[in-house]
């Protein structure tokens, strides 16, 4: 048996949270990996140039977004007991990137990043004249114009709003609106709730609504599978982890 | 006047989303000192972007040492971006400490590091942005007693205004005890005055305020600073120098940042000094004795180092890490301890005739990408009047050994301008650079991709080296030896790089002046200049402009060059070593004759050791 075949997948909860929201995702994988050397986990070493700790990310969160569900996949030589891992990691992470929950999975399993293809997020828009009415109205158009331009640094970009856009709700509170924005990746990007929010309060049924402050956290993520239920990327199966979900 | 010690970062939060690399001003790193708690308050700062400073292991070791001591609480300040200082100053908020989010200007105590020349304007900048008066003379009684200290003090009068009191040598020690004396002069009521004249009584403090300056006929045009008479300060201020150097701690990096900085990495300090006596380097004068770490302790420290850090890649630091007596143990030992763990071990530079077999097997031994040396200088001749004390046959050597370990680029460093060159001299520089190519075709065959960098410097004098007499070679010559040096490489597989003649003409001035340097200074910072190291913000017109007003002219400053015998500017500051010695090193480098180090010779009389009362601390014979 090669060493490769010895390894173990261990999935890693993790939280993204207060200050850290303003990491980069590099920022964060960063200082994920130095977390995992600090930890003393038997983690397994890539034969690559560079020969980085075997690890995979969900997801890149934008800048200013805080989250309650990312994911990380770390290959281990041995294995070491789930919960004791966990709170190896958890002494050796700041807290802003606490580790939650570990979980052992079939080694081979699809790449999270492309698996975890669904997100639920929690916006808070500080706005102080937005209602709901308003804000379904230029939602509403701005679905109907099928795709969404917006700028990324100076490349602009597009994204088919009728496919990354599951549903959005929103709720009127003191001085702006909270949203429940659903979403969906391709292999065309991902819907960045900033993007959409900014993009609804330039439509004309939001003129004259400000933006004072935006919060934004991703609250779970989960793989769709193609007959639309969602699988969560710790209950995963060995069967859904191979990908045969019916 | 003092602002009150209060957490302002409510008031920073929002404006992170609308500045680049918002995680320079986060804090909350692994390993910071969140307890804060005095009731002394102190504040170290790097006067640069957080990515540049906090990988200072100078700043790291004060941070440590005063937080370790006992009711003193020391924290970290950067200074921000443009976008951010903009923001700021639109907002009304002043420069923050990192840890507690108060304002800098509540500290009783904030010190600066003069990393180099090119940071001057952005202390102004950063006093400013604090809302500390920006000259000490300015400074109400109870406004921060404002420091500085680091490995560019050795001509401080161009900044001297700005601070209370510069430190000049090791902070080990020394730092401590500059906090103590401000928090009991304090605790008794002192006048501000009386505190900082106490400060002038610690060994290596030097007190700007006591010393005033006069030119005369025994002078350059830039005066000497002679103590204010009363004042009780000494004529001359020696350097404080650590002799226990490898008692220290040899990890000195406890906060581990989220961003990338310009050094990313776990660094052990593995020795201290240089006295190879290269007579243009202001370090290898500066940081002597030479002081060695034991090989079981820097092995030690660099696993203890990897293991609390998370680091994957360590630098063993020095002024020159492969002189260390012990360094191919060091390297072998690393490199078998390591093995597995996809840790990389670097040196920051190699010396060329101390960069053997094994240390080529050793270093960096999973990831081989450049390696770096620097001959400096294209000819023996010139060599020799720089005392490099390396020979083209120690560059083929170490080039050969580096080649034949799987190395492909290689990256030599040189000076431009350097005291009695000629063009033979430049031409000299591509010939070195092709020789060495095709060693690495003969080894790797002719297509490998071997590729040999020149990265060329212009040559500033510096004070306290054999060269600080010398003029800097003007930027109009500059510009004519380097189009010469460029026609001259025909191979596309040498890569010949510049540093910017102005900038480096900028930092001759800086160099050079004495006290009258700080109107410059300060007229440059209002013309707008700030972050002048960065080549995107450094602007020559402003300088230009600045000069005008203050009716200096920058080429004729840099370029002019001193009496051997005149009374220098910096004169009264001194690291031990010698004028006598380096007027000799002077006139020998003008004949080509070399001096050898004095760790693997006798002495040679630079004066260090009788002066400060300390010595070379070698572990093993130096080969």
């Amino acid at each position: 048996m090669s060493e490769a075949q010895q390894l173990h997948r261990l999935r890693v909860r993790y939280i993204k949270a207060g200050r850290l929201a303003y990491l980069g995702h590099l920022e964060v994988l960063n200082t994920i990996n130095r977390s995992i050397r600090r930890s003393g986990l038997p983690f397994s070493v890539g034969n690559g140039f560079a020969r980085r700790i075997r690890l995979q990310f969900s997801q890149a969160l934008p800048v200013g977004a805080s989250s309650e569900a990312e994911y990380y996949d770390l290959m281990l030589t041995s294995r070491v007991d789930p919960a004791e891992a966990l709170r190896r990691l958890a002494e050796a992470t700041p807290t802003g990137l606490a580790p939650q929950q570990a979980r052992y999975l079939p080694r081979k399993v699809p790449a999270l990043e492309a698996w975890a293809n669904r997100s639920a997020w929690s916006v808070q828009l500080d706005a102080p004249g937005a209602t709901v009415e308003a804000w379904d109205q230029a939602l509403q158009a701005l679905v109907s114009e099928g795709t969404l331009g917006y700028m990324r640094g100076d490349k602009p970009k597009t994204i088919d709003l009728g496919v990354s856009l599951v549903s959005c709700q929103a709720t009127r509170r003191e001085g702006g609106l909270d949203l429940r924005l659903d979403t969906r990746s391709t292999n065309d990007g991902a819907l960045r709730p900033a993007i959409l929010v900014g993009a609804a309060l330039a439509q004309p049924q939001m003129k004259g609504v400000a933006m004072e402050a935006l919060r934004v956290c991703r609250l779970g993520q989960w793989h769709e599978s193609q007959s639309g239920g969602l699988v969560e990327p710790l209950a995963m199966e060995p069967d859904a982890a191979s990908g045969k979900l019916s | 006047m003092r602002l009150k010690r209060e957490d302002l970062y409510s008031r920073l939060e929002p404006l992170l989303a609308k500045v680049s690399k918002p995680s320079r001003y986060l804090d909350h790193e692994w390993g910071a000192c969140e307890s804060q708690d005095g009731p002394f308050h102190a504040c170290v700062i790097y006067p640069d972007v957080y990515e540049v400073g906090q990988p200072n292991l100078g700043l790291a070791i004060l941070y440590n040492e005063l937080n370790r001591a006992p009711g003193i609480s020391c924290e970290r300040a950067y200074l921000p971006w443009v976008d951010m200082i903009e923001l700021m100053r639109k907002t009304d908020l002043p420069l923050l400490a990192l840890e507690s989010s108060a304002p800098v200007a509540s500290f009783d105590l904030v010190g600066f590091t003069l990393a180099h020349e090119m940071a001057c304007t952005n202390i102004v900048e950063a006093l400013d942005l604090a809302r500390i008066p920006v000259r000490a003379s300015q400074r109400a009684q109870d406004d921060a007693i404002v420091i500085a200290g680091g490995p560019s003090v050795w001509n401080c009068e161009p900044v001297a205004p700005m601070f209370d009191a510069v430190l000049l040598g090791d902070g080990e020690g020394a730092i401590t005890l500059m906090a103590q004396t401000v928090r009991d002069g304090r605790a008794r009521g002192l006048p501000r005055a009386d505190i900082v004249r106490n400060l002038g009584r610690i060994p290596g403090v030097y007190v700007p305020s006591l010393y005033q300056v006069v030119v005369d006929q025994t002078s350059t045009r830039w005066g000497y600073a002679v103590p204010i008479p009363g004042s009780g300060a000494p004529e001359r201020i020696l350097k404080h120098s650590y002799q226990d150097f490898a008692q220290t701690d040899p990890v000195c990096q406890k906060v581990i940042p989220y961003m990338g900085l310009i050094q990313d990495r776990l660094s052990v300090e593995v020795l201290r000094g240089c006295a190879r006596g290269c007579r243009f380097c202001q370090a290898g004068m500066t940081y002597r004795p030479v002081r060695e770490r034991p090989a079981d302790q820097v092995v030690q420290a660099v696993e203890k180092g990897l293991r609390a850090t998370g680091y994957d890649e360590c630098s063993l630091s020095s002024l020159s890490t492969t002189d260390h007596s012990q360094c191919k143990e060091i390297l072998t030992r690393l490199d078998s301890d390591l093995e597995g763990t996809g840790v990389k071990v670097s040196i920051p530079s190699q010396r060329l005739d101390s960069f053997g077999v094994d240390m080529a097997r050793c270093v960096g031994a999973s990831r081989k990408a450049g390696l770096t040396f620097a001959p400096e200088a294209g000819s023996q001749r010139l060599r020799d009047v720089i005392n490099k004390n390396v020979t083209e046959q120690d560059l083929i050597d170490a080039a050969t050994n580096a080649f034949k370990n799987g190395w492909r680029r290689m990256k030599l460093y040189f000076m431009m301008g350097l005291p009695t060159e000629t063009d033979e001299d430049v031409l000299g520089i591509t010939r070195l650079a092709e020789e060495v190519l095709q060693v690495g075709r003969k080894i790797l065959g002719p297509r490998s991709g071997v590729s040999v960098s020149i990265s060329v410097a212009v040559f500033v004098p510096k004070a306290h080296t054999p060269f600080q007499w010398s003029g800097q070679l003007r930027m109009d010559e500059v510009r004519r030896r380097q189009d010469l040096l460029l026609h001259s490489a025909p191979d596309r597989a040498i890569r010949i790089s510049y540093h910017d003649a102005q900038t480096s003409q900028v930092e001759a001035v800086l160099s050079k002046m004495g006290r009258a340097g700080f109107d410059l200074i300060y007229a440059a910072w209002q013309h707008g200049c700030r972050f002048d190291a960065w080549t995107d913000q450094f602007s020559y017109e402003r300088w230009q402009e600045a000069a005008r007003q203050v009716g200096i002219d920058l080429t004729d400053v840099a370029s002019e060059s001193f009496d051997l015998n005149a009374r220098l500017p910096w004169d009264h500051t001194s690291p031990g070593v010698l004028k006598g010695y380096l007027q000799r090193e002077w006139r020998r480098g003008q004949q080509g004759v070399t001096t050898p180090d004095c760790t693997r010779t006798s002495c040679t009389g630079c004066g260090v050791c009788p002066t400060l009362g300390v010595h070379n601390q070698i572990e093993e014979a130096r080969s």
